[in-house]
């Protein structure tokens, strides 16, 4: 296969697993506040606070990497997905063939 | 566009993020299309978008933990990698791609350090 430029943006999936990572860790500490709501109170939740904001980053080859990574996973979905298709006769993929090739996909990503 | 009602901060930009990852899946899975001349129903689409975003979402917990269990707090080419470890051949070709970036990344300071040199005579004269 040759190789194509991908058209996910890096910026588009950092912005995306800083989203998540958000989530994660805003999750994370209400389950740690839940668990602990002890008295020695302040000092304590002083100290979690700063280490709470070690926010996890990202490298930007890591970023580019899975910019290319998600362009595979498209491109092989479609690809799979156009196969089913041609196989029917048909020349529009209908949700049905997506249907047929998804378990497959999932697994192998 | 229309107004949000009741849609908190991070549910609006996991909207926006969803259409911004959906053009790019919609541009991707276009030009693949018409390599088998065929055409995607836009519900097909539309399913494509959302599982590409799910699989970003799954994609960026997995980067993190292995980037925490490395003792990281940033997440290195290593981790995508190993978050691709289920088929051999999408991580051959992770892998040569990322060789492909250090490479470059090798080749640029080199040119502007040439160029440098070069500009710097010019301007004192």
């Amino acid at each position: 296969m040759e190789r194509t430029t991908t058209m996910f943006q890096p910026d588009t999936v950092h912005e995306i697993f800083k989203l998540v990572w958000g989530q994660l860790a805003s999750k994370a500490e209400r389950a740690k506040d839940d668990l602990d709501d002890t008295p020695e109170g302040e000092v304590v939740a002083a100290a979690g606070a700063t280490k709470k904001i070690r926010s996890t980053s990202a490298n930007a080859n890591a970023l580019k990497l899975s910019c290319e990574l998600l362009h595979l996973f498209v491109c092989e979905a479609v690809q799979r997905v156009a196969i089913i298709a041609e196989g029917e006769g048909l020349s529009t993929i209908e949700g049905t063939h997506l249907e047929r090739i998804l378990p497959q996909l999932l697994l192998d990503f | 566009m229309k107004k949000r009602e009741g849609l908190s901060d991070s549910q609006c930009t996991g909207q926006r993020l969803r259409n911004r990852l959906k053009l790019a899946v919609i541009a991707t899975a276009e030009r693949e299309v018409q390599k088998h001349e065929m055409q995607i129903s836009p519900h097909v689409m539309t399913a494509l978008a959302d599982l590409t975003f799910k699989y970003a979402e799954e994609l960026a917990k997995d980067v993190e933990l292995f980037a925490h269990h490395a003792g990281r707090k940033s997440v290195m080419v290593d981790d995508v990698l190993l978050a691709a470890h289920r088929n051999e051949d999408v991580v051959a070709k992770l892998r040569a791609f990322a060789r492909s970036l250090t490479k470059s990344k090798e080749h640029q300071p080199e040119k502007k350090r040439k160029r440098a040199p070069n500009k710097e005579p010019d301007a004192c004269a």
